[in-house]
């Protein structure tokens, strides 16, 4: 049977991450044939394309320096609305600052916490779940003894402990989201390696006296990179989550860094003076994270289609 | 009757006589809405300037200031300071016939119960405040006197206040530590008779509160605790509560033009500065520290728009301040703040050959301690930009930021630090300026969260800490005051909060008071008739 | 089935067991002091305070104080409140399980209709909608959900209250906020078990023998499809708890969640033990719960 906390993996702000459950839609397109391999969604790359886009050449597309400060053209709106400062193609926020080359800038912060984050707790994860499954006993027991640990503490109430001891930061952010998802990789590599050993090539690599290194790396590693890049894929949107509740809380990215989930608590005090400073940067995060999903469940139909029935 | 005894009791003043008649036991209620808790009720424990909203109304000073911000007699009726054997010696005369809530008249004995338990570091947080105290003589239950081991020359009135406070020693003996904080007692204008942690203060008037002037017009006080600045001006619109602290600056117009709300601002007992850190040979990756140049420091002062940051980050809700503020002993209003002059900065920056400018770290706190006080910051580094001293900009929260502006903690502070307290709002400024204008001297005492050094300074600031009479001290101070200003000691002076409180015009009548700098004090509040 | 429940529960303990420890070494890499004293305290305060704290000796030793302190339900006193830290924390509990109960009555209440119509009609206008609102349900976090709440339904409309907890009309944006990602995941999961259950070949018997499709659809498919959602519920109430310290925050909810958030800015180290603790307890319990109620609810499974 399966476990239903197991399945639940890693919460991100109370969300029951269950990235591996089919959404609706793929479902839906399932039905209808229309996910097939190569049937790429145009639409998500295309917002994960510009992401990466805006990320790395976020300096010359800026439009205005996102830390100079204008107090005289503090809280202008977008420029669509009466009262607008030309230039300002989404307003302005409490110091004047551009809200479009703000929310330019925090698309690196974004890409940059989503990238170390996948790759650490992907690698963590992957190691750990390699070695549980070959060795089995000791090691088994106390690696999965370590994930029922991790597990049982809420992500959220980790990250409030590790920020008050290692003071907030990018770094804690990304310590927090390897911490909560390694577990998560560690038990579908697990899984898949446990079955691995015992296919007969691997039992012929250790008849011939491959060392265990070996082993791992050239005979294991290759048959579980399909799922760790489907794993990899249907993480980002909930890292990017997670990573905006974190900054939000003032727990994770700090000023003078920028972060959309910065730049929403920034904006609270003005809510009610100002709506675009408090909508803007939740639509980008809405639209990276949809964009991340659907892309990810994508991935998932495509290379590892037994994955569908999770 | 009351006129009878009052005329058979000789000693009182006819004043009190009158006081008396007015002050019939108030009746009524009020409900009223906080933004910020007190947690530690017991004047020895508490630490935090919060806890003080609320005991500020149970517990009272030798001294204390009345809302001109005059130092009064306040417990103590009269006191004399002299010297015994070339020591400072207090001799005081407390009020007759102040009551403690829980029952007992204050006497010299509950006063040297008070100096015990502030100067015993197990349970208080201020024993340092007693360190120069030798001990208490009583002499009556009226009468005592404070003997000095050294002087301690910001232990006297418009200083410390006199740092002692009335408390019962027959009901601090007879309860225990957690009951005392959960029902504290005292003798001011308010007893506290419920709490809800998280929720609300429920206050009651002392009826037999022997300040028969300024008293309460109200029988029953509840303090909600909202937090959030949305809800809290909500709820003064709607008439869930009666009477606001804190309007949060962004909504401060809307406040003021809501039907039937009145409002005034006070400074809020906090002032900020921007520490620069003169103390260091070598700022990280320069071979020297262009602060230790007086034009550099000027340069700085003169660099920032204060007037504009003021207007458009703190929405007017600040004062600048140079020296100290009023109400302070040593505030000297012919100091005027640096004006905002670019030209000269530049030109300053010039002369002390940093034309090109330099690169410094810039340590902005952004926990909002004060209200905006994190894009206070973030303006006031760009500004300094401006005439070419670029900040590297890094965020701290409260916590490292604590550390970092504390001498004995890493990590230390090599570049401009946001920095609050530090420059004696309404009190006296020696025991900061102890602290952050002196060098750092571990295990003296001296310099604990200075990044400033200057031998000059130190004797000044090392000679005030002995003189005691305000006769000698006052003029002293202000030299300092003076000097701090012209060579920008212990940082730039930027700004002190000022707190907006809003009421039902209607309801409630309002007469602000201060006390220890924090305006929560709620000494004459009551309902309208 | 009773070996199976002792070795669960064994392995919740050491869960616990486990996670105080990793909390607890955490919190010790940093000083409280400084938060706890006036600013311009003497280093022999701060080394008075140390030691009245116990923060002075070796950490194994101050954690299996701890240990045998929290065995006997002592937790600590909080340090900003003086308090018993524990005391503090089962004071907010109760706001806390009212918030997370109502946002998962506000998720079942919109999922159970969206996942069952959304099969029965699949591929319509209705499917549609809720395939979307399933991907924005995703896509957004709850904070800002909230936010926008507040936004549109306090500030704009004035419909609501913003923030606080009294009555019925304060619960309702935080449940909402709080219930919001759920309903996503539920109706998802609804849906495609109604699929399942819709396609199995005793609701088509069903049809055949003239069973009314109201009845086929909300009496037997939904019954059957219901079973994993009802497994879940006891997880994603867990969740919801923890969602909770971001929305707690928000809507000035008195839980405690947010007086843990509280308790991490002021480094109150015992009351956040307390409070993290507490929410791991919470949460391997539940799933215990779970785990054992599964054999309960659906008779074919067993636990060997």
């Amino acid at each position: 049977m399966t476990d239903p906390s197991r399945a639940a993996g890693p919460q991100t702000a109370g969300h029951p991450a269950d990235p591996l459950a089919p959404s609706a839609i793929t479902r839906m397109l399932r039905h209808v044939r229309l996910i097939r391999a190569g049937k790429v969604p145009w639409v998500a790359g295309g917002m994960l394309l510009l992401l990466v886009f805006c990320a790395l050449f976020a300096d010359l597309i800026m439009p205005w320096d996102p830390t100079a400060l204008n107090l005289g053209k503090a809280l202008k709106p977008p420029i669509w609305q009466d009262g607008s400062v030309s230039g300002h193609l989404l307003g302005t926020d409490n110091l004047g600052r551009d809200i479009l080359s703000r929310i330019i800038q925090g698309a690196q912060v974004t890409l940059e916490v989503g990238l170390y984050a996948i790759v650490l707790s992907g690698g963590i994860g992957a190691l750990m779940g390699m070695l549980s499954a070959y060795f089995g006993g000791v090691v088994d027991a106390v690696i999965m003894r370590l994930v029922d640990i991790q597990m049982s503490i809420p992500s959220i109430a980790l990250a409030l402990v590790l920020a008050a001891a290692l003071s907030p930061g990018m770094s804690t952010v990304i310590v927090v989201i390897v911490l909560s998802y390694w577990t998560w990789y560690a038990r579908i590599v697990r899984g898949e390696v446990l079955s691995l050993r015992e296919r007969d090539f691997v039992k012929l690599a250790r008849v011939a006296g491959c060392s265990t290194p070996v082993i791992l790396w050239r005979h294991i590693l290759p048959n579980v990179v399909n799922t760790l890049l489907v794993l990899a894929s249907l993480q980002l949107g909930s890292v990017i989550i997670f990573e905006a509740t974190l900054s939000f809380l003032g727990l994770g990215v700090q000023s003078p860094q920028m972060s959309w989930g910065l730049m929403l608590n920034d904006a609270r005090p003005y809510m009610t003076r100002a709506w675009w400073p408090i909508t803007l940067p939740g639509i980008a995060i809405m639209i990276v994270c949809l964009a991340a999903n659907v892309f990810g469940d994508w991935m998932r139909d495509t290379l590892d289609p037994k994955r569908r029935q999770l | 009757m009351k006129k009878f005894a009052c005329a058979v009791a000789g000693a009182a003043s006819l004043l009190l006589c009158a006081g008396t008649q007015a002050a019939e036991p108030a009746t009524g209620s009020l409900t009223i809405a906080q933004a910020a808790e007190s947690t530690m009720l017991d004047v020895t424990r508490a630490a935090a300037g919060v806890d003080w909203y609320i005991l500020g109304n149970i517990n009272e000073q030798l001294l204390q200031p009345d809302p001109t911000l005059e130092v009064k007699n306040w417990l103590a009726e009269k006191w004399e300071l002299t010297e015994v054997d070339g020591l400072p010696v207090i001799e005081i005369w407390l009020r007759k016939g102040v009551k403690f809530h829980h029952g007992g008249e204050l006497t010299s004995s509950d006063m040297a119960f008070a100096h015990k338990r502030l100067a015993n570091p197990d349970v208080s947080k201020w024993p340092h405040y007693q360190a120069k105290v030798d001990h208490i003589e009583i002499i009556d239950d009226h009468h005592f006197k404070i003997i000095f081991k050294e002087p301690d020359g910001t232990f006297i009135p418009g200083a410390g206040l006199m740092r002692l406070y009335g408390i019962s020693e027959a009901y601090y003996t007879s309860h225990s530590e957690e009951e005392i904080q959960q029902r504290p007692d005292g003798t001011g204008p308010w007893k506290l008779v419920d709490r809800k942690v998280k929720e609300e203060f429920v206050l009651e008037a002392h009826d037999d509160y022997w300040n028969q002037e300024h008293r309460p017009g109200v029988k029953n006080l509840t303090i909600k605790i909202i937090p959030e600045d949305i809800t809290r001006v909500a709820a003064l619109q709607t008439g869930a509560v009666d009477w606001i602290d804190a309007v949060p600056p962004a909504m401060i117009e809307d406040v003021k033009k809501m039907d039937g709300i009145a409002t005034t601002a006070r400074p809020s007992g906090n002032n900020l500065f921007m520490s620069l850190p003169q103390y260091l040979d070598k700022l990280p990756g320069r071979n020297d520290n262009p602060f230790k140049d007086v034009r550099v420091r000027r340069a700085a002062a003169l660099a920032v728009d204060m007037e504009g940051i003021i207007e458009h980050v703190l929405f007017g809700q600040a004062q600048r301040y140079t020296t100290t503020t009023p109400g302070s002993a040593a505030y000297d209003a012919s100091v005027e703040p640096y004006p905002y002059d670019p030209q000269k900065a530049k030109q300053l920056m010039t002369e002390a050959g940093y034309a090109n400018g330099f690169d410094v770290n810039c340590y902005n706190l952004i926990t909002p301690r004060e209200p905006n006080v994190k894009e206070y910051g973030e303006a006031f580094y760009a500004y300094l930009g401006q005439v070419g001293i670029r900040c590297k900009l890094i965020g701290e929260e409260y916590a490292p930021w604590l550390a970092r502006n504390n001498r004995s903690r890493e990590p230390q502070n090599d570049g401009i630090l946001t920095h609050m307290w530090g420059h004696g709002v309404v009190a006296d400024p020696g025991t900061p300026w102890s602290g952050h204008m002196h060098c750092y001297a571990p295990g003296e005492g001296w310099g604990s969260y200075s990044h400033y050094c200057d031998p000059e300074m130190d004797a000044m600031v090392k000679e005030q800490a002995t003189v005691m009479d305000p006769a000698d001290r006052i003029p002293l101070l202000k030299r300092i005051g003076k000097k701090k200003y012209e060579d920008v000691a212990g940082g730039i002076t930027t700004y002190v909060p000022l707190v907006t409180f809003a009421w039902r015009e209607d309801k409630v009548d309002y007469k602000p008071w201060p006390w220890m700098g924090f305006w929560r004090k709620l000494q004459e509040i009551g309902i309208k008739h | 089935m009773l070996n199976y429940l002792i070795k669960r529960i064994l392995q919740g303990v050491i869960s616990i067991i486990g996670a105080s420890a990793i909390i607890f070494a955490i919190s010790r890499l940093d000083d409280p002091t400084l938060l706890l004293l006036p600013i311009d305290a003497t280093p022999e305060m701060v080394e008075n305070l140390r030691q009245r704290l116990g923060l002075d000796l070796p950490i194994v030793q101050q954690y299996l104080i701890f240990l045998g302190n929290a065995l006997q339900g002592d937790f600590g006193n909080s340090y900003r409140w003086e308090q018993p830290a524990l005391q503090l924390i089962l004071d907010r509990l109760p706001a806390t399980l009212e918030l997370a109960f109502a946002g998962l009555v506000f998720a079942l209440a919109l999922a159970i209709p969206f996942g069952v119509l959304s099969a029965v009609y699949r591929d319509s206008w209705f499917d549609n909608f809720a395939k979307l609102f399933a991907m924005l349900g995703q896509a957004m976090p709850n904070f800002w959900v909230g936010l926008l709440l507040i936004l549109f339904v306090s500030v704009n409309l004035g419909w609501l209250p913003a923030f606080g907890r009294e009555g019925f009309d304060s619960l309702i944006m935080p449940a909402i906020a709080l219930g919001w990602y759920p309903v996503a995941a539920m109706t998802r999961m609804l849906r495609s078990t109604m699929l399942d259950v819709l396609d199995s070949d005793h609701v088509r018997m069903a049809r055949a023998i003239g069973v009314p499709n109201r009845v086929v659809v909300w009496k037997y498919a939904l019954r059957n499809a219901a079973v994993p959602l009802v497994t879940m519920l006891g997880i994603y109430f867990a969740n919801m708890l923890s969602g909770a310290f971001v929305v707690e925050v928000i809507f000035a909810w008195p839980g405690m969640g947010r007086m843990v958030v509280e308790a991490m800015f002021a480094r109150d180290f015992p009351l956040l033990q307390v409070g993290v603790l507490f929410s791991a307890i919470l949460f391997v319990v539940v799933n215990l719960l779970v785990d054992l109620s599964y054999g309960v609810l659906d008779p074919r499974i067993r636990h060997d």
